[in-house]
Parts: C-alpha cells; sequence; structure tokens
C-alpha cells in the first residue's frame, strides 16, 4: 500500500533500499592487517612517499607502492567537535573528528578522537592510533586516542 | 580562436526549504519563462539551438536522466542536450561548458538550466547524499558530513591565521542581510512567499548565540539547502547583438581540482601558485594548501585572471558571487582569488570591503547562505545575478534596489565542490 504523506499537492511515500557488495580490490590488506593488530599502508620508494589511506598506484609516478607498517604515533592537526551529522551517524552525537599527522605518513589522516575530556583537546596533542576488536571492516575499524 | 560569447538572459524561481507546490520541472519551467519572458530581449523559444542541463544529484528524487525530462517538458527535443555535474561545483561547469559549446560554434544560442530539488528526503538523510560526493571508503565511515569537513579546514585556518569565530559570523550577517532586498531569497519571508518563517536579518551577536553543528561552524555559519531552478542563456557575439543592447560578456574562465580526501592534499612549503600582483616573500614559510586553503580555487582564479586581463582583482573586480557554502569558506576563497594575502580574509570582511557599499561587494544576492542551495542551480543562479547586475537590472528583478552594484562592468562567479575538489572562476563584463 502506498503511503500517502498529503493531498493537495498529493505527495506520496517511497522507501528505498538496497545492498552493495563492494571491493576494497588491492588496499582489502590494510582491513586484514588489523586482525592482527597491525596499521600497514603504502609507500611509493620511487617517490618516497606514505599514503595513509593506501594507494595501490602513486598519483606522482603511477608506479606500483609496495606495503609498509607504521606505528600509529602522531599529533593531531586539526580537531572538531560534531553536534549535527548525516543520519546514520546521529546516534554518535557528539563525537569529535580529526586530521592526524602520523609518523613516518606524509599525508592527513582523517579519523575519529576518542576521549572521556574532549574539553582538554587541542591542535598538536599527541595521539595514538588504536584497532577494534570487532572489525567492521570500514575505516571506523581505527581511531586515534590521546597519548599523553 | 574562440568565438566571443555573452550572457543575454536569465530566470530564477523563488527559492524555498521545500517547494512542495510543484514538480522540479515545473521548476525549471518557471525559471525559464523569465529568462525567456522578462529580460527586454529578442529572442523566441525555437532560437534556442540545445541546452546544458546542471543537477547534482540522482539521489533527492530517485531519478535518472533527469536531464531527458527536462529538455522534453521545455520542449527542446530533438535538439541538443548534455547533462554536466561536478558537486557544488555543477553550475559554474555547466556555464563554462555552455561557455565552450557556444565559442566552438557548436551551439549559437545556449540555455543553462540548472536546479535541484533536495526537500524530498529528510535533512539529515540530505547531509548524507551530499557527505556521498567524499570519499566512501575512508572519509565517509568515521561520521561523514560535510559541515565536520568544513570545520576541520575552518579550525586549521584559525590556527594558521588567527581568524576568529567573529570575523565568521560577520560574513553570515553580510549575506543574510544582502538577502532581505532579494525576493527570490529563502531567507526573506518579506518578499518571498516561500521563505523559511524564521528568516529575516540577523547580527553577529544571533549568529555567535546559534548553536554548534561542528565546532568553529555554528547554525547560522552555514548555507541552505533549497529547492529551486536558474535559468542562464548565452549566445555568440553575432546573434548577442541581435538579442539584447546589453549584453555581459564572459571575458574569463578557469577550472581548478584537489584530491577528493582534504587530507592527501599536498603541504608544500612556498608552494602557492602566484598571481600576478603578488610576491613571492609572502608565502615564503606557508604550508600550501594543507587543509586551510583550496588551490583549486586559487587555480581557476590564476586561469580566469589570465584570461581575461587581470593583474590585480580587488581594484579591477566591481562584484564578486561566490560559493559561501560556509562563512569561514568565504573567507578561504577571498584569499584563494588573490583579494587579499593569504591568512588576511577575515581581515577583508572585518574591514567592510565586501559589504553591499564596500569597495568590492561580494555576494550582494545573500549567496548560500542567504539566497539559496539548490547543488546543480546554485552555480547559474550565480551567473544570473552577475548578469543583472553587470545590466544594472537587480532591483528590476529582486524588487529592491538596494541589492543593485552601482555603476559594476566587470564580476568574477565562483563556484566550489566537495571540500574544493572542482572549483570554477569565470570573469563577466559588460
Amino acid at each position: 500500500m502506498t503511503e500517502v504523506y498529503s493531498i493537495d499537492p498529493l505527495i506520496i511515500k517511497t522507501p528505498y533500499e538496497i545492498t552493495y557488495k563492494h571491493s576494497y580490490g588491492k588496499t582489502s590488506k590494510f582491513f586484514t592487517s588489523l586482525s592482527s593488530g597491525k596499521l600497514m599502508t603504502t609507500r611509493c620508494e620511487h617517490c618516497k612517499v606514505t599514503f595513509l589511506p593506501p594507494r595501490a598506484d602513486c598519483p606522482n609516478c603511477l608506479r606500483e607502492t609496495k606495503w609498509v607498517e607504521i606505528s600509529g604515533k602522531g599529533t593531531i592537526h586539526t580537531v572538531t567537535t560534531l553536534y549535527f551529522s548525516g543520519e546514520r551517524f546521529l546516534k554518535d552525537l557528539p563525537f569529535q573528528l580529526v586530521y592526524v599527522d602520523l609518523e613516518g605518513v606524509n599525508t592527513l589522516f582523517l579519523t575519529r578522537l576518542k576521549t572521556k575530556d574532549m574539553k582538554k583537546v587541542k591542535v598538536g596533542m599527541k595521539i595514538r592510533m588504536r584497532i577494534s576488536k570487532e572489525l567492521e571492516w570500514r575505516s571506523s575499524d581505527v581511531w586515534a586516542e590521546p597519548d599523553e | 580562436m574562440p568565438k566571443k560569447v555573452a550572457a543575454v538572459a536569465g530566470g530564477l524561481t523563488y527559492f524555498s526549504k521545500a517547494r512542495k507546490d510543484k514538480t522540479q520541472e515545473e521548476l525549471v519551467a518557471e525559471a525559464a519563462r523569465m529568462a525567456l519572458f522578462e529580460n527586454d530581449i529578442n529572442l523566441a523559444k525555437d532560437d534556442i539551438d540545445g541546452t546544458i542541463v546542471s543537477y547534482f544529484s540522482d539521489h533527492f528524487e530517485d531519478q535518472l536522466l533527469f536531464g531527458s525530462i527536462i529538455q522534453d517538458y521545455l520542449g527542446f527535443n530533438p535538439k541538443p542536450s548534455v547533462r554536466i555535474e561536478g558537486g557544488g561545483a555543477t553550475g559554474g561547469l555547466a556555464v563554462r561548458d555552455a561557455y565552450a559549446h557556444v565559442a566552438s560554434g557548436l551551439l549559437d544560442v545556449a540555455m543553462v538550466i540548472g536546479f535541484e530539488k533536495m526537500s524530498e528526503v529528510n535533512t539529515a538523510k540530505g547531509n548524507e547524499f551530499i557527505a556521498l560526493a567524499s570519499d566512501t571508503d575512508w572519509d565517509f565511515p568515521i561520521g561523514g558530513f560535510y559541515s565536520g569537513y568544513y570545520a576541520l579546514m575552518a579550525r586549521r585556518h584559525m590556527e594558521e591565521f588567527g581568524t576568529t569565530e567573529e570575523q565568521m559570523a560577520m560574513v553570515a550577517v553580510k549575506n543574510r542581510n544582502n538577502a532581505q532586498h532579494n525576493k527570490f531569497a529563502q531567507t526573506n519571508p518579506n518578499m518571498n512567499p516561500f521563505a523559511m518563517k524564521d528568516g529575516g536579518k540577523i547580527t553577529v551577536d544571533d549568529v555567535l548565540k546559534s548553536p554548534y553543528v561542528s565546532y568553529p561552524l555554528k547554525r547560522l555559519d552555514i548555507c541552505l539547502m533549497s529547492d529551486g531552478a536558474a535559468v542562464l542563456i548565452l549566445a555568440s557575439e553575432e546573434k548577442a547583438k541581435k538579442i539584447t543592447d546589453t549584453p555581459v560578456w564572459i571575458t574569463g574562465t578557469g577550472a581548478g581540482t584537489d584530491a577528493m580526501r582534504a587530507g592527501d592534499r599536498p603541504r608544500t612549503v612556498g608552494g602557492v601558485p602566484m598571481l600576478p600582483h603578488e610576491k613571492k616573500e609572502w608565502y615564503r614559510k606557508l604550508e600550501y594548501p594543507g587543509v586551510h586553503s583550496f588551490r583549486a580555487g586559487r587555480e581557476s582564479a590564476r586561469q580566469a585572471y589570465k584570461m581575461a586581463n587581470i593583474t590585480n582583482p580587488l581594484k579591477q573586480l566591481d562584484v564578486i558571487e561566490l560559493h559561501d557554502a560556509y562563512t569561514s569558506s568565504e573567507i578561504q576563497t577571498y584569499e584563494d582569488l588573490g583579494l587579499t594575502k593569504y591568512g588576511q580574509g577575515g581581515k577583508l570582511v572585518e574591514e567592510g570591503v565586501t559589504a553591499i557599499d564596500g569597495d568590492l561587494p561580494v555576494n550582494p544576492s545573500g549567496g548560500l547562505i542567504g539566497a539559496m542551495h539548490a547543488v546543480g542551480g546554485t552555480g547559474v543562479m550565480q551567473a544570473v545575478e552577475m548578469l543583472w547586475q553587470l545590466q544594472g537590472v537587480s532591483g528590476k528583478f529582486h524588487g529592491s534596489d538596494k541589492t543593485q552594484v552601482k555603476n559594476a562592468e566587470r564580476g568574477l562567479i565562483h563556484s566550489h565542490a566537495g571540500t574544493g575538489t572542482y572549483v570554477t572562476a569565470t570573469i563577466m563584463e559588460r
């Protein structure tokens, strides 16, 4: 039965649901390494650049990259606290997002910051990446925590 | 050599959080009718040689190939049509593409049709659809929300340059209050029958006291979500001179790009692409672009200025309509466009330079914060606004003379996607 929302103008409701079978391709190793507690990403030996998120192919020279382990230690480059979000994250509010500058990584990494004291958080603060014990195979399986 | 191209006519709908009274194609017809019948032109609908259709998302209305419905509804079959999509810059890219169609001689008279109807899903779902225009493997799953991404960039801009929440609030006040003299604006309940009820003028204090959405961005620092449409007609020099006595020429256009994930962008010391009036030593120590500046915006401006022979934008431009998705991004964009040095954007608004009575008014329409952001329509709206500004007829269309920048001869429109992934800049002159 079609659900009618209004008569004038006539407005009907149409639900929509879909399941995607999405491949992580050659970056799958980032996720599968998490189950052994390792933070792995890729490095272009030619350009001497380490990328996180990993890229199978270097955007600078288009050579294939190789996997390296990183420490997961770093600092906060910038931070925000969210009080509103997209529909599927409303249940998590409020939460904090950070760009972190990680040891041995040339890019900044966008992740959540989990802390009991959000007010103490500031730019430049030391952090360490943590890995979830219950993997969902999403980028939210890793997050930052204060390390000081 | 490309042919000379002019804007000759434009039309807008009333913008609204929800235009339940009309379908998308009916809204487009409303804007097209204004373009054809209210612009004092010598042009019939049949003189249009083809269309460039500009909309962002297939998700909002669960309709693919919407361009075909529009083409049919406006009675343009079997003439050529193409759909342009590039996130928030969809409209700017469509205007640029229409310019290319006419400049190349493929079309003599082209209609650019921009629209979006965002109200058929709830606001949180709408935000989620917009956030799907971020990397869905990496950036979206951690809590993807564009206000969050922009807040991170704004915070870094504050850290790097000392920009303040008060300066951001001044942008909101400027744009929102400009919109109170534009009858199409969504925040203007006195002139727009479809406006939000709690619109009207605001103060810096109102902005600072509005609830945080994502620190440092508050409710009133953030653009609207809209239903509506904008239509622009472009013509070759030969045709334009027959269509109108007041053609507005497109004299420059540029387009820039940057990484979808802002964290992947370089942080190169002294890496700023320079504009003609700038000095290398200004930025010798600046890591660029990082997440505080939009390299794509800078690159689009650099190309457009070169093409239009602009060597000092603050002096040579009379009016700007730019993509103020956030108050912070308007400040960042002042710098990308070279209106002031990197880091000084906050001071530019503080000094009143970009006010409606300032040296270089920015967003006299009210922009995305005051007037509308119906994504695919936005960049086209800017072009229509700039056409009317340079023709000196803004007052006639807006229903108030207060938005008209006096004696404006040359303007810039700026359209911006993602966290600065695609950006266009286009120069228009009378």
